[in-house]
């Protein structure tokens, strides 16, 4: 569903690359995230999968990069819409500003998509309820909240039912437990749709909880890769100016300190853990 | 120093309550971390402290000063305020006049502004940028300046809004470098956040808020073991004792150390 | 509605009803009326005829006239004042100590001010009446581009977020110790640490808000669908040719009575 090969792509400008010849590829319906400290290439990436590096933002661009069987480099990023779809971190930017009504605003997608009134509204219904934006229909989305701000960016794209959803950091301004409910509707989605999600994000947490997938990038190269019980008990994470989940920095202390066998896989979410101590 | 917050309400110019009667008594020395779901009242009352929210009723001291009769600007020498976004402040076109900005304001000597903004660059870790235009800086280099920017007016009030926003494990620590540096100069440090593993990690006392009033006030462990009442403010408790309540232990751990020492052997 | 620099009033009338072309058929031709004809009183008649009975059956007669009182009655008194005092060479008619209103000039100010209460009550009423998503989709329909309609539509809920960025702003640079309180040359020399982040945020927005367009295929040709729908009727179209008709009838009249003495003579 993804797939991109021996990808090097810099700003506009800029010396060193962002990307640096990344080779990956993600399945459909596969729930993947992206993970590396600030500067690691994760925004580009993920403006790269959705046509916007190097067609909004210019530069050069080598290799290929193909999602949902479009060449997003260089198909119209008007094809790409609506089979990409982007959900990027500050809400408030994400708002078209073109409609008055936060019913009216998800419809705008599917408004330019010429999809016809009466499937519109069940569909607009089921994401508002599928997002928790229930009872905020007639809302101005300028007057909601960050949070619900935020929701309402992602059930905007969501509702457009693309085959592939990128997601750069969507849970920033949410309290957790509103991040840890945006995690488990795009597994639900993963799951139950077969849409393809790339979600990059620092709430490793719930990346450890949630996702089938971890990549890790480094200026701008991928430097792990794998299922996330793997890639966040490694000791490398230090290395890329990650931190592991608690979860795994006690059960390492545990070991350390010779109260649990060394060979014993490290936990990385809270289920684990209670394994890895009971 | 001291901040007496007494029983005050807040009620928006359009009509929404966003505080409804909450009464606090900060000492000098103390680190809290004010935390509790969008919309709970925090920012709301953190602007108070700083005179740019009067309160509908009640009153705000700091020290001696009631909120009410001084500008913010005056107020701004007893309480700094770090703000969210970063692009919000930048009006100079070096980092180090950037920073220098406050500490001029408030009147400092030029050699004093210069020499406290070049400290708070260190310690935020930017010293090799201060001639860089602040724009040339990434969002989380900028929010650190921005961090220092404050510092630098050397208040015996800082107040954090978000501060690890955005922030990698890095900045993280940076941030919680800070924090700790603060305490040891006995400064009141107060901070809004939804990261509650960082709010353990450093703050000594937590006040959890819920639809403009306190829920719960206490010490950070006794809050964080309060596992109901936070729920009922989309707080989860953090990891390790979430951890330790999983496992049936009978604390809650805000180390690694606490945990480990809190194990069945 | 709310946050919109929108001046919508949300009630349910027949003439909230009526599909927008109508309404803005009817203010076409009432603008035709008083400004194409000549004569003092046209203005104040279509006035009292059209606009307000339909500002009535609209339900906000009472909103319209106070807010038309607080436009035209300074412009008017100002006017009365000045063409009537200062009139060159006309004729007295009133006579107060050493000055005199001029009949030239009273007439001119009659004839002025009734063209903008005319004007503007026309503006109001549809603005009143008539939700501006509604009406920018007639015109959509109607062969005016999306881009053009966009711009007008965002721009009426971006200017109240950009005064409250602007206090957000204002907020932060207080609290750094700038004095925004007192007098004139405080405040001014206090806009310039506003106005820079304001711009330049502005310009990040202005990129991620075309971004955010383009993945809602904003850019897509071809034929779009709406959820919001538009009644119309034959009887609003019959009615909405008839007002044109008119219309253009009323501007032949007035080309035609400029022209005429000039031909005679």
């Amino acid at each position: 569903m993804i797939r991109l090969a021996d990808v090097t792509y810099r700003y506009p400008r800029a010396t060193v690359p962002a990307l640096d010849g990344l080779s990956f590829e993600v399945s459909t319906g596969q729930f993947c995230a992206v993970i590396g400290a600030n500067g690691a290439g994760k925004t580009t990436l993920c403006s790269a999968l959705a046509g916007f590096v190097p067609q909004f933002y210019r530069g050069t661009i080598t290799g290929s990069i193909e999602v949902a069987g479009l060449n997003v480099v260089e198909s119209p990023l008007a094809d790409i819409a609506g089979t990409v779809g982007l959900v990027f971190s500050n809400p408030f930017n994400q708002i078209t500003g073109a409609r008055f009504t936060v019913r009216d605003e998800i419809a705008f997608g599917l408004e330019n998509m010429a999809v016809p009134v009466a499937e519109m509204e069940p569909r607009i219904e089921e994401i508002m309820r599928f997002a928790g934006l229930e009872g905020l229909a007639d809302r101005s989305p300028f007057a909601l909240s960050g949070g619900q701000q935020q929701r309402l960016a992602i059930a905007s794209v969501l509702v457009m039912r693309p085959k592939v959803v990128v997601l750069d950091e969507p849970t920033s301004q949410l309290d957790p437990v509103g991040a840890k409910e945006v995690f488990s509707v795009l597994r639900s989605l993963a799951t139950t749709a077969e849409t393809t999600v790339f979600m990059a994000e620092q709430k490793l947490e719930w990346v450890a909880a949630f996702a089938d997938r971890v990549l890790v990038l480094h200026q701008g190269k991928l430097v792990a890769d794998g299922p996330p019980g793997e890639v966040l008990a490694s000791p490398d994470l230090g290395r890329y100016g990650l931190q592991p989940t608690r979860y795994t920095q006690v059960a390492r202390a545990a070991q350390l300190a010779g109260l649990r066998s060394a060979d014993t896989p490290l936990p990385v979410t809270l289920e684990q853990a209670v394994e890895f101590f009971n | 120093m001291n901040l007496v917050i007494d029983d005050v309400g807040f009620t928006y110019p359009g009509g929404a309550e966003a505080l409804r009667g909450v009464s606090l008594r900060i000492q000098g020395g103390e680190s809290i971390a004010f935390i509790g779901e969008n919309g709970a009242g925090k920012t709301t009352l953190m602007k108070h402290l700083n005179g740019l929210l009067k309160p509908s009723r009640g009153r705000v001291t700091v020290d001696d000063w009631d909120t009410r009769e001084h500008t913010v600007a005056k107020l701004a020498a007893r309480v700094g305020f770090v703000f969210q976004n970063p692009d919000d402040q930048i009006v100079e076109r070096t980092v180090i006049d950037e920073v220098a900005f406050g500490p001029r304001r408030l009147g400092q000597s030029e050699t004093d502004a210069l020499a406290n903004s070049v400290a708070a660059l260190e310690i935020v870790g930017l010293s090799d940028e201060s001639r860089t235009h602040p724009y040339d800086l990434s969002a989380s280099q900028r929010k650190l300046m921005t961090l220092a920017s404050v510092l630098a007016m050397r208040t015996p009030v800082v107040i954090f809004d978000e501060p690890t926003m955005g922030q990698d494990a890095r900045g993280l620590k940076l941030i919680g470098d800070i924090v700790e540096e603060l305490k040891r100069e006995k400064r009141i440090v107060l901070i809004i956040t939804h990261d509650i593993d960082f709010c353990s990690a450093h703050f000594e006392r937590v006040v959890a808020m819920a639809d403009g009033r306190v829920l719960i006030d206490g010490p950070t462990a006794e809050v964080m073991a309060r596992a109901d009442l936070l729920a009922t403010t989309n707080v989860e408790p953090p990891q390790l004792v979430r951890l330790a309540q999983a496992l049936g232990l009978p604390v809650a751990p805000l180390t690694i150390d606490g945990l480990i020492a809190a194990l069945p052997r | 509605m709310s946050q919109s620099f929108s001046l919508y009033i949300p009630t349910n009338s027949g003439m909230h009803r009526l599909h927008p072309l109508t309404k803005l058929a009817l203010v076409f031709l009432c603008l035709v009326l008083g400004l194409f004809l000549p004569g003092v009183w046209l203005s104040y008649a279509t006035f009292a005829l059209i606009i307000i009975p339909s500002a009535l059956w609209g339900g906000v007669l009472p909103r319209l006239l106070s807010a038309l009182f607080k436009t035209a009655l300074p412009i008017a008194l100002s006017l009365f004042l000045i063409q009537g005092l200062f009139w060159p060479g006309g004729t007295p008619i009133l006579h107060l100590g050493p000055l005199s209103f001029k009949e030239e000039g009273l007439y001119f100010s009659i004839q002025r001010t009734g063209r903008f209460i005319m004007i503007i009550g026309s503006f109001l009423l549809l603005t009143f009446t008539t939700r501006p998503d509604e009406l920018m989709l007639a015109l959509n329909r109607h062969g005016i581009p999306n881009s053009i309609t966009y711009i007008i539509l965002s721009t009426m809920q971006i200017i109240p977020r950009f005064q409250a960025k602007a206090n957000t702003i204002l907020d932060a640079q207080r609290s750094r110790g700038l004095e925004t309180e007192g007098n004139v040359l405080v405040r001014i020399r206090a806009l310039l640490p506003l106005i820079q982040p304001l711009l330049l945020g502005s310009i990040v927005d202005i990129d991620e808000r075309a971004i955010a367009l383009e993945v809602r295929a904003f850019g897509r040709k071809g034929p779009r669908t709406s959820l919001l729908t538009l009644h119309d009727t034959p009887a609003q179209r019959i009615a909405r040719w008839l007002m044109l008709l008119a219309a253009v009838a009323v501007i032949a009249w007035g080309i035609y009575l400029w022209l005429a003495p000039r031909f005679i003579a």
